[in-house]
């Protein structure tokens, strides 16, 4: 059964500029998907359409089979809890530490005191941060940062894990250790859709890839490497 | 909204009141510093005006009858003023009552004990003390006795006396009033002004938050409760500081203002009417802070 489905999928932004044209993209659930391109070919707005972001210009975004464009706005925060997002800028809260920032995805979906302070830890100890709980992001490393971003976007068991360039901004060390994390968190079952410049990851990887230019899907391979 | 999640963005609120302690420092100052400015303003206009009532009923106006004047004479005149509408009380005060407050005046002063003594009789002339219902309506009223019936008995009217301080208190109460209503108008505008554009700002600060916050799934009433309740502390420290500047103010305004309010003087106006000012300052802190909060962060929530 597909997660995500792309179909006739079109986005422009305001000023005329055609982000995605036309687009056509099955993803299976499960898979290890990397996303390579020049910036601007729209890998981010690809990512935006899934998480409700953005909303398509033209065609639908199907989650589960479900039309994403059909999603009320009230209802938005409830659909977002299905998918973890990481990114290349953390986009931890500075005023809360690694704890409370995990935490704090718990919290909004109502999940007892309880459970959240049985699920926390166990989640930063599979990312490697247990030590570093009561840190605030300041206090962290590039990598420990990624490392809690990625323990807060696993918090809630989500369906599909989005990490727009996640080692962008991380040496060669941290960023292997998040790749490594990544395709633990795929052999446990949850989907993974990964936006990248990296050559090197796309290619030791060894999964499908979808390369996209001035917003148009130009290869989709299913052993792929980085080429565009 | 349930209670769990009241208590947690009641939590969050306080932990971002705490942990941004610069910001809060400063939006409570500039909340604090226009509700001081707005309160000194509406305090000043107020005890000025009990002033100015209080001198207000000091002014009189009174006639003197010729010593041969017998008191049914007198008091039946007083009868028939009775009868003006512009006339608040009349009082009468007799020839032996005008010497009895003649020589209270002059307790401390033997030369005049002394004069008195040497005259041998009472000098003093019986008289009617006419107060006003408004300082302006002393020119209608003595007008209208200096062309009654009775006017023949009358000796003299110190209005004329009186004349040019009871118009210049008349003169001030108006510029009082005025001056004191377009400062107040003025002032709350300011603050009001500042206010909301100091909070614009914090909620500006916290801008990549609110996108975080949507990106982890939390509802958009989930984010904003907790700047609610931060708009709610702002509100009561703010009260509570400006109840300890105003406090300061009295003090130092007590030794000039003795005896000027209702008897007392600022200090004992501010803590007479401490409950309803420290109320009004809660409210209105309130109710800047979280008014301002809400419609700032209003526009970083649009999906």
């Amino acid at each position: 059964m597909s997660i995500l489905k792309f179909e006739n999928v079109t986005k422009i932004y305001p000023g005329n500029f055609m982000a995605l044209e036309e687009t056509n993209i099955v993803i299976e659930s499960g898979e290890f998907l990397s996303i390579v391109g020049h910036s601007g070919s729209g890998k981010s707005t690809l990512l935006k359409l899934i998480y409700a972001e953005e909303q398509v210009t033209a065609g639908h975004v199907y989650f589960n089979e479900r039309p994403v464009d059909a999603i009320k706005q009230k209802h938005l925060p409830y659909y977002r809890r299905n998918i973890g997002t990481v990114f290349q800028d953390f986009k931890l809260l500075p005023q809360k530490t690694a704890f409370e920032n995990v935490a704090y995805a718990l919290e909004v979906s109502d999940e007892t005191p309880e459970e959240i302070a049985e699920l926390v830890p166990e989640i930063l100890e599979i990312v490697g941060m247990s030590d570093k709980a009561n840190k605030y992001p300041r206090q962290l490393s590039g990598g420990e940062q990624q490392k809690i971003c990625l323990a807060r976007a696993l918090v809630r068991k989500p369906l599909v894990i989005i990490a727009d360039e996640p080692t962008g901004n991380l040496d060669p060390v941290a960023t292997w250790e998040i790749i490594q994390l990544l395709m633990k968190i795929n052999s446990m079952g949850t989907t993974i859709i990964l936006a990248t410049h990296n050559k090197d990851i796309v290619d030791k990887l060894n999964r499908r890839v979808i390369a996209l230019d001035k917003g148009k899907v130009i290869r989709d391979h299913q052993k792929g490497r980085y080429a565009i | 909204m349930k209670s769990a999640k009241l208590k947690r963005t009641f939590r969050e609120g306080l932990d971002n009141f705490r942990r941004n302690g610069w910001l809060s420092f400063a939006t409570v100052s500039v909340l604090a510093i226009s509700l001081y400015v707005i309160s000194v303003t509406i305090i000043l206009g107020i005890s000025a005006n009990i002033v100015l009532k209080n001198i207000q009923d000091k002014i009189n106006v009174s006639m003197y009858f010729d010593a041969t004047i017998p008191e049914e004479r007198i008091l039946d005149i007083k009868n028939q003023l009775i009868g003006y509408q512009e006339i608040q009380s009349i009082e009468y005060v007799s020839k032996e009552q005008a010497l009895e407050q003649f020589k209270k005046l002059g307790d401390n002063n033997p030369s005049i004990t002394q004069a008195l003594d040497e005259i041998g009789e009472n000098p003093l002339l019986p008289a009617l003390v006419i107060k006003a219902k408004n300082p302006n309506q002393y020119d209608i009223i003595t007008k209208a006795i200096s062309s009654a019936s009775f006017s023949e008995d009358i000796n003299r009217i110190d209005y004329q006396e009186n004349k040019s301080a009871i118009d210049r208190l008349t003169n001030i109460m108006k510029l009082v009033e005025q001056v004191g209503l377009t400062l107040g108008v003025v002032f709350v505008f300011i603050g009001v002004l500042i206010t909301f554009n100091a909070i614009r700002l914090t909620m500006y600060a916290h801008k990549q938050e609110f996108e975080i916050m949507r990106l982890v799934g939390a509802s958009n009433t989930y984010i904003k409760m907790p700047f609610v309740f931060e708009g709610i502390f702002y509100g009561i420290v703010s009260a509570v500081v400006v109840m300890i500047c105003l406090y300061a103010t009295s003090m130092f305004l007590a030794p000039l203002t003795r005896g000027s309010i209702g008897g007392g003087d600022i200090l004992s106006f501010y803590f007479s009417n401490f409950l309803i000012i420290f109320a009004s300052l809660l409210l209105s802190g309130i109710f800047l802070g979280t008014l301002s909060g809400v419609i700032a962060i209003r526009r970083y929530l649009k999906i």
